[in-house]
């Protein structure tokens, strides 16, 4: 079932008098459960696109469809709530709040939707448990390893049973260890809970994990392979 | 979670943070209230002085004397119009006064004097006349015995300073003598034995009067010295008289120093050719409120004969409430400069924090919280931070204004002089706590709420991508 469309995105920053073709022309579609990586060379596009696919950011032309929803049509509020009802988002340097522990960071949306206490402990549990980090739940991002942090985000993420997370760069601040160990508990939860995984990367290790691999180059795709 | 909950939370999982911006806001809080009450205070101080010690807050005069002060705009006293001023419960007692202008002369030279006659003992309900009479000098003998005393050389070297010099307070000697308040037990004996002058005071019935020390200096008389009075009686009559010189007054003011002349009032009455005449009543009253002072225009005001009436002491020191006014209002542009550094003070805190939380509301917006309950709680935040910080300082001011208030700050060299060369205490005293009080608290508040708008606007115009980058 296709979840994401892109239909001819375009993004053009205008960096002083010069225009930059940050995505140009990309037209794609996501189906559910997929795991996907986006790879290519820096300045490729791949942390814009995603940044479109998520409603951060606007495109210059083109249609972003998601679950049927024109992401140009919502209004600001209108394209808040839809972000946290449908896609879960994890950052290269993690963006936890600082000021909440682990278990507050991973129930945090389920707040925003106003879930039931119960519902929110039971959810909160069950993902601290499958990013291995039960025991930490307490704590504050300052006291975790930034590995620790980035499975946590995956929780975050992943708390309200999004459509899909967008992942930019997951792995890139993490040692090898810890970024096999994020990658396992991706994989895995791709697997169970049906989410697509969609990820901007340099990261042998993510693409190589890949049952889809996209590559840009100056904003345009140059390739999508799909692997059986 | 409710928003307030959330604020709150947040501000105390960044104790640092927090703490930082309420010490922002209670000290503004704290140096506001502490620099308006000295303010207010000063001035209450000030009025009292002048009120306490001359004017009085209510007196009884001819209608016609306050805008034409003439010898002829009298009233003849009687007992019934003292008795209706002791009716009201409030009144102590009643001073009469005579007052007018002379031309004093000793010898070749002459003056222009204003005549203050007093009754010699109920003044010292009201004025403190007798407190200013000289109690010191600094003659040329009296330095020569000082400088043969133990008194430290850094004190013998002042004295030619002040040589011929007189004082009515030990306090302003010991200043100009430069001589600490620790030392001053030791010190100001000696020097007070030297320096001692023999002063006489005025009684009724006797033709005798204190002039004012610079005036004497000037008419080059001393005690016991004669002193001619000429000058224009009741109804055209002429006034003039000899007067032995029984004390000299150290007056505040140079001004009135240069020619104040005290006689008893009788004799005064008899010079004027207005006997039984008065040009004042001043009141001596025990509550001195303005609800009570008010009542007491009124109802006393009532029956007085015609041409008196009452006046207060906002009308008699017209001149020193403008003067007031006007040190107010600069005054008021001191706390409005102070508020400007308060408000970038507390400003700049906000400023910083708002830079500080940059990525942190770009991550909360971009995983769905919406911008207006983003907004809600940071300015919930910042609510609460004011008002930990507003209660605070009020908490802290509130007994460093009772304690001030009670133990006024005394000043100390070239300050205290000035205060004593004015005829007040050294002191600056705090002003009770009052309406002033919440008026510092909310105008804090009101900065405090300006200070709000910024982040909030910060939060509305947020780039996404921008803020999840910094």
């Amino acid at each position: 079932m296709k979840i994401i469309e892109i239909k001819n995105v375009s993004k053009i920053y205008n960096e002083s008098e010069v225009q930059v073709n940050a995505v140009n022309g990309v037209t794609l579609d996501f189906q559910e459960a997929e795991f996907a990586a986006i790879v290519g060379p820096s300045g490729s596009g791949k942390t814009t696109l995603l940044n479109l696919i998520g409603g951060l950011d606007n495109p210059t032309s083109g249609e972003i469809i998601i679950d049927g929803t024109n992401l140009a049509k919502l209004k600001s509020s209108e394209l808040i709530d839809f972000r946290m009802r449908n896609i879960g988002f994890v950052f290269q340097a993690y963006n936890l709040i600082p000021v909440l522990t682990a278990k507050e960071n991973v129930e945090f949306i389920m707040n925003l939707q106003s879930w039931s206490k119960k519902e929110r402990d039971e959810r909160t549990f069950e993902l601290l448990k499958a990013v291995g980090l039960f025991e930490r739940a307490n704590s504050r991002p300052a006291k975790m390893s930034g590995g620790q942090q980035q499975r946590i985000a995956v929780a975050r993420a992943l708390a309200s049973r999004p459509k899909f997370v967008l992942a930019d760069e997951p792995t890139a601040n993490l040692d090898s260890k810890s970024a096999s160990t994020l990658l396992e508990i991706m994989e895995k939860l791709n697997h169970e809970e049906k989410i697509t995984f969609i990820f901007s990367t340099h990261d042998a290790r993510v693409v190589k994990m890949a049952h889809r691999v996209i590559t840009l180059e100056d904003g345009k795709v140059v390739s999508d392979d799909v692997r059986e | 979670m409710k928003n307030y909950k959330i604020a709150w939370r947040n501000l105390w999982r960044n104790k640092r943070r927090t703490i930082i911006t309420v010490a922002s806001v209670f000290f503004a809080v704290f140096f506001a209230l502490l620099m308006r009450s000295l303010q207010l205070g000063s001035y209450d101080h000030m009025f009292r002085n002048v009120i306490e010690s001359y004017t009085g807050y209510l007196q009884v005069q001819n209608e016609d004397f306050k805008d034409n002060p003439t010898v002829d705009n009298v009233f003849a006293f009687s007992p019934e119009i003292s008795e209706t001023i002791l009716k009201d419960k409030n009144v102590s007692d009643a001073v009469p006064r005579f007052e007018s202008f002379a031309l004093a002369s000793s010898g070749s030279l002459t003056k222009g004097v204003l005549v203050m006659g007093i009754d010699p003992e109920k003044e010292s309900l009201l004025s403190n006349v007798k407190e200013r009479l000289v109690k010191y000098k600094l003659t040329e003998k009296t330095i020569e015995n000082l400088k043969k005393s133990e008194l430290p050389e850094t004190v013998k070297s002042k004295l030619d300073l002040f040589k011929g010099e007189s004082y009515s307070s030990g306090g302003i000697l010991q200043l100009d003598l430069g001589i600490r308040n620790a030392d001053s037990s030791a010190l100001m004996p000696i020097i007070r034995k030297e320096a001692s002058f023999s002063n006489g005071y005025i009684s009724s019935g006797n033709k005798e009067v204190l002039i004012g020390y610079r005036l004497a200096k000037y008419l080059e008389l001393n005690i016991g010295d004669t002193l001619v009075l000429i000058g224009q009686g009741y109804h055209g009559t002429t006034a003039a008289g000899k007067f032995r010189i029984s004390g000299i007054v150290r007056m505040p003011t140079s001004d009135i120093d240069n020619k104040i002349v005290y006689l008893p009032v009788d004799v005064c009455q008899e010079l004027y050719g207005a006997p039984g005449m008065l040009t004042s009543l001043a009141l001596c009253i025990k509550d001195n409120s303005d609800k009570k002072i008010n009542r007491m225009m009124q109802s006393i005001g009532k029956e007085m004969p015609s041409p008196l009436r009452m006046i207060e002491w906002r009308e008699m020191n017209a001149l020193l409430i403008n003067q007031m006014e006007s040190d107010n209002k600069s005054g008021g542009i001191m706390i409005a400069i102070l508020y400007l550094v308060i408000a970038f003070g507390i400003f700049g805190t906000v400023l910083m924090m708002t830079i500080e939380r940059k990525r942190e509301f770009g991550v909360l917006v971009a995983i769905g919280m919406q911008k207006s309950k983003l907004a809600a709680i940071v300015s919930l935040e910042m609510i609460y931070i004011g008002l930990l910080g507003i209660l605070s300082g009020i908490a802290v001011a509130f007994p460093a204004i009772i304690i001030g208030q009670y133990n006024p700050i005394r000043l100390a060299g070239e300050y205290a002089k000035v205060y004593e060369s004015y005829g007040m205490e050294p002191v600056m005293p705090f002003m009770p706590v009052d309406y002033y009080f919440l008026w510092q608290s909310v105008i804090v508040a009101l900065i405090v709420g300006i200070a709000i708008i910024y982040p909030v606007r910060k939060i509305y115009k947020m780039q996404l991508v921008n803020s999840l980058k910094a």
